[in-house]
């Protein structure tokens, strides 16, 4: 049987044309939490963040809710982000918010070249989509 | 707000007999879909078989993913596996989505084997115990020591321990 399973629902919201939200989601057979964060598209740049546990393992655990803000600023683009979300949110804080945020990070590239494809097959149906991404995006 | 873009990621540890963890790792977004499926052997938790498949928009990196993912056969889960794996796997000529599923993956294995002392933790009624359960679990996995802030210097759960 399944002794251990997690799941982890990233949705990417686009705001206007320089900020996307995302909703993050992490459920596992330990522990349950959720956060919310807008990002400014250009730098990266974490512009606020909200987090909630829903479920944790100790009476410590909520200590880590304020230390989300320590993301604030931060930004997804600069080389070695993820080591430092996981420094300053996981080790100080919680280790499964900073999950979340690095995978909400790791989506911000795939989410804006997912938002260009739909633009650019809304003026162009038949538009050749690997094609697409070849000529105007490096995937990540 | 319609969302522009949706990921869903699964891991999944089944444990079968014979000192077998089976983990299944998938994602799957607007992009790309991605599957990994690896199998630990007990005690050393060391990966006997490794499978992946990558699919929709697959990086140039990613190209021969079912070959790259066959470098981690035979390393284990332990000290050091994340730069085993970044070697392997990363860089920039590396496929990432490989080396994050390895990681994941054994991750999972290691939230499987803590998940029955947290079960205990929660059938305990009284404070001072869970507190002792706690403290017991720090000592056994030195790992835990400042991983996060129930296990800094000044948290309650490591006053007196001097770790």
């Amino acid at each position: 049987m399944i002794t251990f399973s997690r799941s982890q629902v990233i949705g990417a919201e686009f705001l206007d044309n320089g900020t996307v939200r995302f909703n993050g989601i992490q459920e596992d057979h330990i522990y349950g939490m959720e956060v919310q964060m807008e990002v400014r598209i250009a730098d990266g740049e974490i512009l606020n963040v909200k987090g909630d546990m829903k479920r944790y393992t100790n009476f410590v655990c909520p200590q880590a809710i304020p230390v989300l803000q320590t993301a604030v600023g931060l930004s997804l683009l600069e080389a070695g982000w993820d080591k430092k979300i996981m420094r300053e949110i996981g080790r100080k804080g919680c280790e499964h918010f900073a999950e979340i945020i690095i995978e909400c990070g790791r989506c911000l590239k795939q989410a804006v070249q997912s938002k260009s494809l739909h633009d650019a097959l809304a003026k162009d149906p038949a538009l050749d989509q690997k094609q697409f991404l070849i000529d105007n995006l490096k995937p990540a | 707000m319609t969302l522009r873009f949706l990921r869903n990621k699964v891991v999944e540890v089944e444990t079968h007999s014979e000192g077998i963890l089976v983990v299944s790792w998938q994602l799957t977004d607007d992009l790309q879909k991605a599957e990994v499926n690896l199998l630990f052997q007990l005690p050393q938790l060391e990966i006997l078989e490794a499978k992946a498949s990558i699919d929709r928009f697959v990086p140039q990196s990613c190209q021969s993913a079912s070959e790259l993912i066959k470098k981690v056969e035979g390393i284990s889960v332990g000290s050091g596996m994340r730069k085993i794996v970044a070697g392997l796997l990363g860089g920039p000529d590396g496929c990432s989505l490989l080396e994050e599923a390895v990681l994941e993956s054994a991750n999972a294995v290691i939230l499987n084997f803590t998940r029955p002392g947290i079960e205990i933790a929660e059938s305990m009624t009284d404070d001072d115990e869970k507190l002792k359960l706690f403290q017991e679990m720090v000592k056994s996995s030195p790992r835990l020591v400042r991983s996060c802030i129930s296990f800094q210097d000044d948290s309650p759960i490591m006053k007196e321990l001097n770790l």
